[in-house]
């Protein structure tokens, strides 16, 4: 039988198998594909959301370029270690005095952390890395430096594409390893013991603990957080500019790429998405199974 | 000269293929075909597709029809095998990569499948399964060679993932120049016309069939003191045997006569094994593990409600073998499975435990107040929405249509490659098939056609084993297909 041979108008086609039925095989009814769903619980991106979501992207971006100046400066010795060391206290007992802020926000009084506990902390980690300092200046004495260098960029590039941008509070355990690991590398290049205890103490500063008042921040208060971003962006590409001004310009080439070229593209070729589903779709199983079995 | 018509010089002078006038080609009714049905799956190898091309294949011999089939080698089993009724079988010395699919270079099986489609006078190549790279490269071949293709899918296949953009887009080469394909349900049509980007008239929906004579049901198996589920499936993911997990002790604990059968094998048993360990159930929930074919249906007679969690299924006939067996069938409502038996046979569920559950429930009280209906009567609803003969039918039609249909000769092939499979793969494609044509030729001319040997029919219009056979072969025709399901292998 081919398509041609005339259909009963009578009897109405149906999909079942069992039922001898007047087609031929290969009749299409106007029913074919009626179940086919395009682009179901698709999510339609507004441009300037999903810029802001990118800020998050390129400030830490301007993180790692913050902390390469720094390096740069500490090397060339036009940062004396006590500078950092100051410094890095003072904006560490602002962040924390801010974090506190935020926090009693939303739950007052019930953080699950004592200020006595985040002193202990600090002291535990500050004084092991002050003893062990010297330690780690001599680690990497009998590598060579470039292997050094290419060592702490790729480790800054696999924290910085390892980092869970979506919750970064507490970073993840991979982006932060290497972000140390390139720390540690780096700063046992410079001169003396001290300048390693404050390199280290600033990373710790930059990679772990500003993400987490990064996300308070953009949890609590949204327009302030657009406004730090673009702060932070802005510092990065302007302390990069003093030291390398090509360097400057690339990262902020990189900078506009990553927050307004991106999500451009992005909302553009959401257009063009044709997610298809319909009944042949392998069911997914959304309940907790496990329960059964522990 | 890759086109050849040398179907007509063996076989019924009515079947004259001649190229200009298709139409009339269809209208005759007798016309014999050689048919070379090719996958990688076939036995020893036990499943879904491999029963289909056996049973395929005997009801087509039994119409008159030559068949052979064509597969790779299985061990120790290489060359020719002789089935039941003459059932010729090439296993092809091919190299295995992964689940018993061969590697494909789209050109190496060339000389192997020339050989043996020349040999066998072949004019139709059926292929089976997209799993199948062997079935695949056969349909290439064959329309470089210039003969008629079908193809038949037996699964469906997603969208979402990169694996199914990759794999359709195969399909989609391999199947914009085959000449008919066949599917074995409205689902899985739906589901290869998108994937392949096909004309949907071009696509057949044949389903599957059981044999009603080997799934009776006896009651008689039965143990009147308990309830009985049995499960026949492969252990896993896809066969949904996470819920099952989840199932078992939800109805155990509520249920103390309840009792699990089930049958089949895979990575999957361990969920089963720490569930029955965790609630203790060890004298309630049996695992048979692997079943041979034959024993399916002395599970399934044992039982009172068949189960079938299946998270995706073109057809499913496990589901239809258990509704033969007068079991009351609880099902999965994916893919093709409620096109498959009519409502009052199948109950049918989300696929959620909670909702299975439910289901189950319902069919155990009405076991309890004894509303259901008796296994007999449930088996003669059953026994004749699914044979093999009407199947054959049903097949030989596409077959007829497809004989009257032109070969694209490979200008053509070359353009129909580029306009329908993108610009980039139908251009690596369109390459792939002039350098295979290119292989041919160099074939051709190392070993002409025509100082190749026919090989000797045992099927089909001049076939021999029938002519042998012909006094014991009446005596059982009127159990063929009970016959069919027990290949018997010689050599």
């Amino acid at each position: 039988m081919g398509p041609d041979s005339a259909p009963d108008p009578a009897v109405p086609w149906r999909k079942v198998l069992w039922e001898r039925q007047p087609f031929p095989d290969n009749y299409v009814d106007q029913r074919f594909l009626e179940e086919l769903r395009r682009n179901e619980g698709i999510r339609q991106y507004r441009y300037w959301s999903v810029v802001k979501e990118a800020g998050f992207v390129g400030q830490q971006l301007s993180c790692v370029a913050i902390f390469i100046t720094l390096w740069l400066y500490m090397e060339q010795g036009r940062l004396s270690p006590e500078t950092l060391l100051w410094t890095s206290l003072v904006c560490a007992l602002l962040g924390y005095g801010l974090y506190q802020a935020l926090t009693s926000q939303v739950e007052p009084g019930c953080g699950p952390r004592t200020r006595l506990a985040d002193l202990q902390s600090a002291t535990i980690f500050l004084s092991f890395t002050f003893g062990f300092s010297p330690v780690l200046k001599t680690l990497t004495e009998s590598v060579s430096t470039d292997t050094v260098y290419a060592m702490s960029a790729m480790m800054l590039l696999a924290h910085l594409v390892s980092f869970p941008y979506a919750q970064p509070s507490p970073p993840g355990s991979l982006s932060l390893n290497a972000a140390l690991f390139a720390s540690v590398c780096l700063a046992s290049r410079l001169p003396g013991a001290l300048h390693t205890f404050a390199m280290l103490s600033c990373a710790l500063l930059v990679f772990a603990l500003w993400p987490c008042l990064l996300q308070r921040l953009r949890e609590n208060a949204p327009c302030q957080f657009a406004g730090v971003c673009l702060g932070v962006c802005i510092v990065g590409v302007g302390g990069l500019g003093f030291q390398s001004p090509g360097g400057a310009v690339l990262l902020a080439l990189a900078l506009m790429s990553v927050t307004l070229l991106c999500p451009l593209l992005l909302v553009r070729l959401q257009r063009h998405k044709d997610n298809i589903q319909g009944p042949w779709d392998e069911a997914e199983i959304h309940e907790d199974l496990s329960r059964f079995l522990h | 000269m890759g086109h050849r018509r040398r179907a007509a010089a063996v076989n019924n002078p009515s079947s004259q293929r001649v190229s200009g006038a298709p139409a009339e080609a269809v209208r005759v009714p007798s016309r014999k075909h050689n048919i070379c049905m090719v996958s990688d799956f076939f036995y020893p190898n036990m499943g879904g597709v491999e029963s289909h091309i056996y049973q395929l294949s005997q009801c087509l011999i039994e119409k008159g029809h030559k068949v052979v089939i064509a597969t790779h080698a299985y061990g120790r089993r290489k060359g020719i095998r002789y089935l039941t009724n003459g059932l010729k079988v090439y296993y092809l010395p091919l190299q295995v990569m992964y689940n018993q699919s061969t590697a494909t270079t789209c050109f190496h099986s060339l000389p192997l499948l020339r050989c043996v489609f020349v040999r066998e006078r072949i004019t139709v190549v059926h292929a089976h399964s997209s799993f199948s790279a062997m079935a695949h490269d056969a349909l290439f071949h064959a329309k470089t060679i210039g003969l008629n293709t079908i193809f038949t899918d037996h699964s469906l296949f997603g969208f979402a993932d990169v694996s199914s953009v990759l794999t359709n887009k195969l399909l989609t080469v391999s199947l914009c120049d085959t000449n008919h394909i066949v599917c074995v349900s409205y689902t899985s049509k739906e589901n290869t016309v998108l994937r392949a980007a096909l004309n949907p008239e071009i696509v057949s929906v044949i389903p599957n069939a059981v044999d009603p004579t080997d799934f009776t049901p006896d009651p008689s198996q039965r143990q009147d003191n308990r309830i009985t589920i049995v499960v026949i499936s492969r252990l896993v993911y896809r066969k949904g045997i996470d819920l099952l997990g989840g199932i078992i002790p939800e109805l155990c604990l509520k249920h103390p006569d309840l009792h699990f059968l089930i049958g089949g094998e895979g990575p999957k048993r361990i969920v089963l094994e720490e569930v029955r360990e965790k609630y203790q159930l060890h004298d309630r929930v049996r695992l048979l593990g692997a079943l041979e074919h034959k024993d399916v249906c002395g599970v399934l007679v044992q039982g009172h409600i068949f189960l079938n969690t299946s998270l995706t299924e073109a057809f499913c006939m496990a589901i239809v073998e258990g509704a033969s067996c007068g079991l009351q069938v609880v099902s999965t409502r994916v893919g093709g499975i409620p096109e498959v038996l009519p409502e009052d046979l199948i109950t049918l569920c989300e696929p959620t435990v909670r909702s299975l559950c439910a289901g189950l429930e319902t069919i155990i009280a009405r076991h309890r107040s004894g509303s259901v209906p008796s296994p007999a009567s449930i088996h003669a609803c059953v026994q004749n929405l699914y044979t093999w003969r009407n199947v054959a039918e049903r097949t030989e039609k596409v077959y007829d249509r497809v004989a009257g249909e032109e070969v694209l000769p490979l200008h053509r092939r070359l353009q129909r490659l580029r306009s329908h499979c993108g610009p980039v793969a139908g251009s690596i494609f369109a390459f792939v098939a002039v350098l295979n044509y290119l292989f041919l030729l160099l074939l051709q001319w190392l070993v002409p056609d025509r100082f190749m040997d026919k090989a000797v029919d045992a099927t089909g219009p001049l076939g021999l084993w029938k002519q042998e056979q012909s006094s014991k072969h009446r005596a059982l025709s009127k159990s063929a297909t009970k016959k069919a399901a027990e290949p018997k292998i010689s050599r």
